[in-house]
């Protein structure tokens, strides 16, 4: 192994050295040690998935290092659970009386309003907190990554990044989704421009409406369905009227046009989503600078990281199920049958024998957890790797001016985004 | 010792620049230590007993070393014979340093967010779900109890058809012993009190002075009095407006415990019994107190409290008594104890008092699904 130093290099590559052997050991050891304790192992899961992800991750043969620990990240989860208990109870509480006491009886559709609304008021008393724990749990993370030695760090700005966030969302719902490249741009710049490594500032170039090139296939999916909706109608293939009227004939033509329609449609939808979240990110990733001069090229291809999911999803579902074949064929041989937890699980918990009922619970908690190891496995690991092999640092030179900054205590971590379970996907 | 020196890079934490460095194994101070030579700049020493390496890495260009604390530092000696002997002459390289001051902060704000949900769980929110229970305006409550009593129907209705028994003289019967059993007492709202035709052996009250007896209920009792002291236990989970707190306390304390525990897959379990301890010792606590309205009322109107006990000890025939830990889980108290209580409630003679109902008017109500 050569360990040559200081050649020049005015372009870095990066390497992905990620295996599925060595990371399905540590996922699954985390699965199971989480089961047992509850979930109080997660913290540790978390951290320990995430050394081995930046260790694999080597831009220019020199990996990340994640620095964080599962203890700071437990007492960042305690500190926010101290604030957070008292403060929903009171909430969700006052947010049920005033239900009850609006509460008129009727069924009709405005005491359903009503109640959506009201459902939906605690969503809105979380929605500030979960950005905030966005925010956060970035800055925390950044703030235990290093490369080369030197930190990365994010400046103390979640609040405004807050209120940013609710103004930005509340505009692309009111535009019906036009104005998602608006905010996912300024949102985007908000953060990579209070982003640092060592000494070197980031910089988000580039405009809004660049992005528009990325919703091409939403657009795309949309307009289709639009179009075969319309279509149909004026070429009076079903008419709007037999329809309503409850005809049956209608309906079924209805069914048997609109269904495929709709299928391709959505597909394709879903394909649009994640080429916009691929070319968003190629297209901001061009227009990022790091201090005066170091730049960045990468070439994530859409088709493919579709297809990854997918693959990876039915991989998943595949091992899954061959799991909970294995788990029924076990409990036979120990006469468990007939457990059915799923309609009612504190009343099946107080009737069967206790240890059918352990066993039940601990196959229902080891499918769930299994699901996460797995879709690590197909999902993250093989996406991940992609985007890290075809993205490029540019006059990689400047970075050997850059200097160490100081460490960011941050006591809290990401505690409120543990608490609220809206924490990065790894 | 090595043979020879080894190459091996450093990253020293100041500079984002990978140093070329010398490492060879030396004494100092009295210690053994790494030396760590650079052509332009002085030696670095590491004592071997500070030397931590880093774990879970996906790399293997060689053991990456640190040193103990929050140094930046990072040293990368190849696989290789150097690796062997420094594996051997530092004992420490797994360990995981943690401060002091961490297990303290740890502790304080374990306890404080342990306070912070018992607070919240035990006491604001039953404090709070009291008091805002007789603050919702009574027809809103009632409306509720409609609505909610709609819901069971026809959760509880196979074919869809309505299940309240509407026997006249079943149903002028069972109005003779509520007006009985509520004479006087100052109840918030005009009492709904039905009969479903459904086997079960049980009843219940819903927000809103709503009450429902099962039709299994009436035909497994032997005579009027053990209904009566049924309906007068449900009169008392209306007279607390105990399903509205109960009601109250749930949609507060929702959400809570999924926070505590995190993720679906490893918190569940903990979080279906945790929540089922909980609401359990809230019901367990509404139900004594229903239990207790019950026997004040049995002896206002000169009934016997012994028949309410016999019921008790239908219940547990039927369906057997939660013992030890589940009985913990159950939403009601243990079945022995309310029988005895019930009993020892009773100041009436069992021979010697004016029955509730007489004999034609409790076959009435025994007949009022027919």
């Amino acid at each position: 192994m050569s360990l040559q130093t200081t050649q020049p290099e005015t372009e870095l590559t990066c390497e992905y050295r990620g295996k599925k052997a060595p990371l399905f050991r540590v996922v699954l050891l985390n699965a199971l040690l989480t089961v047992l304790t509850l979930g109080f192992y997660r913290f540790w899961a978390k951290t320990r998935v995430r050394r081995y992800f930046w260790s694999a991750t080597a831009p220019g043969g020199d990996p990340l290092e994640y620095t964080g620990n599962g203890l700071e990240k437990l007492l960042g989860f305690l500190i926010a659970v101290a604030f957070l208990a008292i403060y929903l109870g009171i909430f969700q509480l006052l947010l049920g009386f005033a239900g009850l006491s609006l509460f008129s009886g009727g069924t009709g559709t405005q005491d359903k309003a009503l109640q959506l609304l009201l459902a939906q008021a605690t969503l809105l008393a979380i929605i500030p907190f979960v950005f905030y724990a966005q925010y956060r749990a970035r800055r925390y993370i950044l703030s235990r990554t290093r490369w080369r030695g030197i930190r990365f760090g994010v400046d103390s700005a979640a609040w405004g990044y807050v209120w940013r966030a609710m103004g930005h969302w509340f505009l692309v719902i009111l535009s019906l989704g036009l104005l998602l490249p608006r905010k996912t741009f300024w949102l985007e710049k908000y953060k990579i421009d209070r982003t640092w490594y060592g000494n070197a500032r980031f910089v988000q170039g580039g405009n809004w409406p660049m992005l528009y090139r990325a919703m091409r296939h939403i657009f795309l999916a949309v307009g289709l369905f639009v179009v075969g909706l319309s279509l149909m109608f004026l070429q009076g293939a079903v008419s709007m009227k037999a329809l309503a009227s409850g005809d049956a004939l209608a309906a079924a033509a209805f069914a048997l046009y609109v269904l495929p329609l709709f299928l391709l449609c959505s597909l394709w939808f879903s394909y649009g989503y994640v080429y916009y979240s691929v070319t968003s990110f190629r297209l901001l990733a061009e227009k990022k600078q790091l201090g005066d001069s170091v730049s960045f090229a990468t070439a994530p291809g859409p088709w493919r990281i579709f297809w990854r999911y997918i693959f990876g999803m039915l991989l998943t579902l595949l091992c899954v199920a061959l799991v909970m074949i294995l788990a029924a064929f076990v409990g036979g041989i120990f006469g468990y049958s007939n457990i059915n937890l799923d309609a009612n699980i504190t009343s099946a918990l107080m009737t069967l024998d206790p240890l059918e009922i352990a066993y039940a619970v601990f196959v229902y908690l080891l499918i769930m957890g299994l699901f996460g190891v797995f879709m690590t496995i197909f999902i993250t690991h093989p996406i991940l790797g992609h985007y890290v092999a075809k993205t490029r640092i540019l006059n990689a030179d400047a970075l050997h001016d850059i200097e160490q900054r100081s460490r960011d205590e941050m006591v809290e971590a990401e505690g409120f985004a543990d608490a609220l379970d809206v924490g990065a996907a790894i | 010792m090595f043979e020879t020196e080894v190459t091996g890079k450093l990253y020293d934490g100041q500079s984002a620049r990978a140093h070329s460095v010398v490492v060879t194994v030396c004494d100092h101070k009295g210690s053994p230590a790494l030396e760590i030579a650079q052509t332009d700049q002085a030696c670095l020493y590491w004592p071997t007993l500070d030397l931590r390496e880093l774990s879970d890495q996906a790399r293997n260009e060689g053991i990456v070393l640190q040193l103990a604390g929050d140094n930046p530092a990072r040293l990368i000696i190849p696989h290789g014979h150097a690796e062997d002997v420094i594996r051997q002459i530092s004992p420490l390289l797994g360990k995981r340093d943690v401060q002091k001051s961490m297990l303290r902060k740890l502790m304080l704000w374990g306890a404080g967010a342990v306070a912070s949900v018992v607070l919240i769980l035990l006491v604001i929110l039953p404090a709070m779900s009291d008091q805002l229970a007789t603050m919702i305006p009574p027809e809103r409550e009632a409306a509720l109890g409609r609505t909610s009593l709609k819901q069971i129907e026809k959760f509880l209705s196979k074919s869809g058809k309505t299940l309240t028994c509407r026997n006249k003289a079943g149903v002028a019967a069972l109005d003779k012993m509520v007006a009985r059993l509520s004479e006087g007492a100052d109840i918030p709202f005009d009492l709904n009190v039905q009969v479903f035709r459904h086997p079960m052996l049980n009843a219940f009250a819903v927000p809103g002075g709503n009450i429902v007896i099962f039709e299994g209920l009436i035909k497994a009792s032997d005579t009027p009095e053990e209904v009566a002291g049924v309906l007068a236990h449900e009169i008392g989970h209306v007279f607390a407006h105990d399903p509205t707190r109960l009601t109250l306390r749930s949609a507060g304390s929702a959400g809570i415990l999924g926070m505590v525990f995190g993720d679906f897959a490893g918190g569940f379990a903990a979080l279906v019994i945790t929540e089922r301890l909980i609401n359990a010792s809230y019901a367990q606590d509404a139900e004594a107190g229903a239990d207790s309205y019950a026997h004040g009322v049995l002896r206002k109107s000169g009934l016997p409290s012994a028949p309410f006990g016999d019921f008790f000890e239908k219940l547990k025939k039927k369906y057997g008594d939660k013992q030890g830990l589940m009985s913990h889980l159950a939403s009601h108290p243990n079945l022995t104890g309310r029988a005895k209580a019930a009993r020892a409630a009773s100041t009436v003679s069992d021979a010697n008092f004016e029955p509730i109902l007489s004999k034609r008017e409790w076959q009435d109500l025994r007949g009022i699904c027919s």
